[in-house]
């Protein structure tokens, strides 16, 4: 039996073992350990036996987590609406724009990608604030008479961010799943007589449907849950659940309750992602497949 | 051939999105050099002092080379186990891999919050302190399934006969792999390995849990942050900046020499390549 032959008899999925070996150490286990936090007694920086479910039934109950998440899930919500409906023509463009101007997006949005999270909150500090640049140059020009303070510490300043972090990203997604969307459908879906609303209906719609709705699910699970932003740009109408979590952990110290919070958070993303894929399916457009 | 006709709404949302997405990044860079504190017009004029004052501390140092240290490392382990679970992955035939898939896609749909939150619980019950080297766990298992994702588009849209081709001439698994796989997609790796770097040379939200007392320059950044702003903040995010696009640059240069035109290194690689 030549070496070849001895070889092929292993499948190559041994090949994966280490990377899944790390994986499931390092992010299952944590996550299963996670989960028990959430059911032990908790005390300060503590947490131990006899099993309860009171962590869940205060974190149910409390109207500042209700609250909160209402918080949360606006600013993840609106920042997904933008981000997805920002990105969808600017990926549509990147697909067919001038050939020279194309080239300069597509570095634009990477080079975005690339830019770190905390400098661009840090950015919107600056541009945002009492002293920032948008009210200074209102000021200067006489339309206020003093500094907007709504513009920081707020809600939306909140939501400004997290579009600016997740646009790019969206953009990236959606122009790879525009693939299929080749120069040929639009040309024919013109000679057709389509006018422009009827090929963003009849065509760019049913294609870009799923990979949207994804790519919606996904910035609002991470925006929802994103803890540092609201930290520095929300105020106190800003905190969101997430920065409850985090305080739970590494400053109130009350391990049970940021671990019951937490697993109820999981639970509602899960369901999103659910929604996520199947709602595609239901309609009949999970799997279109064009040749292109 | 005649192009698609572009309706004027899809131009202007084009136009002011990047301005969005440009002009606070440009604002930053622009009061590096401011030459007085202030971080709002009217500008004042040039200076490089903030640059002088940033790398000329002790503590700032320190955090960049911890970052750097850590992105190497997770980038270098990211790079290699991720080829080697990319390739078991479109090349097996067994059942179990929808369940090893799913398991590389955990990470990937996790909010960092919990990622970080359960490795803090897990480091605390194994009795690990936190160190660099729990940051460096942290990024692996947080980069890795994205070098997956891209490298796993790549090897799948290879043509599968070429292995069949070289297994019947005699090549082992090992020498298919070296001399027909990898020189078509090494560009692609190469890419991906990069976008694992810039991920780790960047990751806040879980390296928050699980550093413990050391620093790294998104640390930094964000200790600053909580005490003051001033445009020392704007010169590291300057030099942060400057440093990630040259390496992108550089490596977009080297891969599309290397690989003449045969096999590019596109957008699409960073995000797996479609679907």
């Amino acid at each position: 039996m030549s070496k070849a032959q001895r070889q092929s008899r292993l499948d190559p999925l041994w090949s994966s073992l280490p990377a899944a070996a790390l994986v499931g150490f390092f992010v299952l286990v944590p996550l299963a350990i996670f989960a028990v936090y959430s059911i032990l007694t908790s005390r300060l920086f503590e947490v131990s036996g006899p099993v309860t479910t009171r962590n869940f039934s205060d974190a149910l109950r409390s109207n500042l987590n209700r609250s909160l998440s209402r918080n949360s899930a606006e600013i993840g919500l609106l920042a997904a609406v933008f981000s997805v409906g920002l990105a969808l023509p600017m990926a549509f463009w990147m697909r067919h724009g001038a050939k020279r101007a194309r080239a300069i997006v597509m570095f634009a949005v990477v080079a975005s990608f690339m830019t770190g999270y905390l400098v661009r909150i840090y950015a919107f500090r600056t541009v945002l604030g009492t002293s920032g640049v948008i009210n200074t140059v209102l000021l200067r020009l006489g339309i206020v008479d003093h500094p907007v303070e709504a513009l920081l510490f707020s809600r939306i300043s909140v939501t400004v961010a997290l579009v600016h972090i997740f646009l790019p990203y969206a953009t990236i997604t959606l122009f790879a799943a525009m693939a299929p969307l080749s120069t040929s459908y639009l040309e024919a879906a013109e000679d057709l007589g389509a006018n422009a609303r009827q090929r963003w209906s009849r065509l760019i719609a049913p294609i870009m449907f799923a990979p949207a709705l994804s790519t919606f699910v996904l910035v609002f699970v991470l925006s929802a849950s994103d803890y540092v932003t609201p930290q520095f740009l929300g105020g106190t109408n800003g905190a969101t659940i997430g920065t409850q979590v985090q305080v739970a952990f590494t400053g109130a110290g009350d391990f049970g309750a940021g671990a019951a919070v937490s697993m109820l958070m999981l639970v509602a993303f899960m369901i999103c992602y659910a929604v996520g894929v199947g709602v595609p399916r239901l309609l009949g457009l999970g799997r279109l497949r064009f040749m292109s | 051939m005649s192009r698609v006709r572009r309706t004027p709404v899809v131009s202007t949302v084009t136009f002011a999105a990047v301005m969005f997405l440009w002009i606070p990044i440009a604002l930053v860079v622009l009061f590096s050099f401011h030459s007085t504190g202030s971080l709002t017009f009217p500008f004042r004029g040039f200076s490089l002092r903030w640059y002088r004052e940033v790398l000329g501390s002790e503590e700032v140092q320190r955090a960049a080379l911890n970052s750097l240290t850590i992105a190497l490392a997770s980038t270098v382990s990211t790079v290699l186990l991720g080829t080697l679970a990319a390739y078991g992955l479109s090349r097996t035939r067994s059942r179990w891999r929808p369940a090893v898939a799913v398991l590389f896609f955990v990470p990937l749909t996790l909010p960092g919050l919990f990622l970080g939150i359960s490795l803090l619980v897990f480091f605390r019950e194994a009795k690990a302190s936190l160190s660099l080297v729990t940051v460096t766990i942290a990024h692996l298992v947080y980069v890795l399934p994205y070098f997956l994702l891209i490298a796993r588009a790549a090897l799948d849209r290879l043509d599968p006969v070429l292995d069949e081709v070289a297994a019947d001439l005699g090549a082992t698994r090992w020498q298919t792999f070296r001399r027909v796989t990898l020189p078509q997609v090494w560009p692609v790796l190469v890419g991906a390995g990069l976008l694992s770097f810039a991920l780790s040379f960047d990751e806040f939200i879980i390296t928050f849990f699980v550093i413990g007392p050391d620093s790294t320059l998104p640390m930094y950044i964000f200790s600053q942050l909580r005490r003051t702003v001033d445009p020392q903040i704007n010169a590291i995010a300057t030099l942060l900046l400057a440093t990630v696009i040259a390496l992108f640059a550089v490596t977009f240069l080297v891969t599309v020499r290397a690989s003449s035109s045969r096999r590019r290194l596109a957008l699409t690689d960073l995000t797996g390549g479609g679907a």
